[in-house]
């Protein structure tokens, strides 16, 4: 169904991943199906939404996505990255992603752990 | 070690999971490192502009580096299990969406081809297509209409332009020819002129000219009648005519 279009590709095949783009300390991703073989910021075939990972003023972090163009793309057999598939996952389209479940049980447990080190050491110091 | 641990704390702070684990993968690859041993440590091995991968095949190992064995990171076995678990889930939820947005794409598709209202959207296209040709046809034609007028004219134009061009040489040519002539007839008479200046015969002298018939008469008068020139004349200014010859 996808047709390789312009450069012949061998085997290649189309994904949807996270091309960075800004400047010096400020990164920002565009959500886009390109190409496997092709440059991270290279020619894409389309964009289909953004990420900025600094939060904005009111503690947010903006995504937008094209549900419609990235289901035709999946639907005509593209792969998508890890990173991609989490955001899919935390905004619901995909099923919640494992590895973020298990960083955040991780972190939970680091916590808990951090809390019961202060406590101890604070009753040990009282 | 330590600065991984670092980093794991500072990660329990924030809120998002997707910058650490970003930044951590980072920091295994040994790229741009901001603990200053690690820096000094990469200057004194390779001094070059700071990339990632700095060192080639042929790099020896820097000298920090000599004891130092790599562990993976330990792996937790009942996280282990139920990771697994979860991946499988993942995967099989992930599978059955794939194959129902394909569906979804190959029904539009068919749709779009041999669907309830495909027939009529077909024929509406075809009309407005025809529609469309047949304006851009008229259009063609009228403007092929006035393009011809106007080449016409300008054809005539140009024609006109040629025979008075023609005309106009013929004449300067013939204007050139009576010039000359005239010049040459003016030459030629002002060459007469200057020929016949002296010997233009009056009637007074063209009596006494020697001509054919006169010429045996004059001969003989001129035989008998021999002219002295010769004289003599002294300062007072008397002329004496009578000569020794006679």
């Amino acid at each position: 169904l996808a047709s390789f279009l312009l450069k012949k590709y061998h085997g290649g095949h189309v994904v949807i991943r996270l091309a960075l783009g800004g400047v010096t300390n400020r990164p920002f991703y565009r959500i886009v199906a390109a190409y496997n073989k092709r440059a991270r910021d290279g020619k894409y075939i389309e964009q289909l939404g953004s990420y900025d990972p600094l939060p904005n003023t009111h503690n947010e972090k903006l995504v937008a996505f094209n549900y419609e163009r990235i289901k035709y793309w999946i639907g005509c057999g593209a792969h998508t990255t890890t990173p991609v598939a989490k955001l899919l996952g935390l905004a619901g389209f995909f099923p919640l992603h494992p590895m973020t479940i298990t960083e955040a049980e991780r972190r939970q447990k680091a916590t808990s752990t951090e809390e019961v080190k202060t406590d101890n050491q604070d009753q040990v110091e009282l | 070690r330590g600065s991984r641990e670092r980093f794991a704390f500072s990660s329990a702070v924030t809120t998002s999971s997707e910058e650490t684990s970003s930044v951590v993968k980072v920091q295994e690859h040994g790229g741009q490192c901001e603990d200053a041993q690690c820096y000094i440590a990469m200057l004194e091995s390779v001094a070059c502009t700071i990339f990632m991968g700095r060192k080639s095949r042929t790099d020896p190992k820097a000298k920090s580096k000599l004891g130092r064995i790599k562990t993976p990171p330990p792996v937790d076995p009942v996280e282990m299990v139920v990771l697994k678990e979860r991946f499988t889930e993942y995967s099989l939820i992930l599978r059955a969406l794939r194959l129902e947005f394909k569906e979804q794409v190959l029904r539009k598709k068919y749709e779009d081809e041999v669907g309830s209202a495909a027939e009529e959207r077909t024929k509406r296209e075809a009309e407005e297509h025809r529609s469309l040709m047949a304006w851009n046809d008229a259009e063609n034609l009228r403007l092929r209409q006035i393009r011809e007028q106007r080449v016409q004219k300008e054809t005539e134009a140009a024609e006109l332009k040629r025979r008075e061009a023609v005309l106009l040489r013929q004449q300067e040519l013939e204007d050139y020819i009576k010039e000359k002539e005239r010049q040459i007839l003016q030459l030629q008479v002002n060459l007469s002129v200057l020929c016949n200046n002296g010997m233009q015969p009056n009637k007074e002298e063209a009596k006494d000219f020697i001509t054919m018939d006169n010429l045996d008469e004059r001969i003989e008068e001129a035989l008998d009648n021999p002219k002295n020139y010769n004289f003599a004349i002294d300062r007072e200014g008397r002329v004496v005519k009578r000569t020794a010859i006679q």
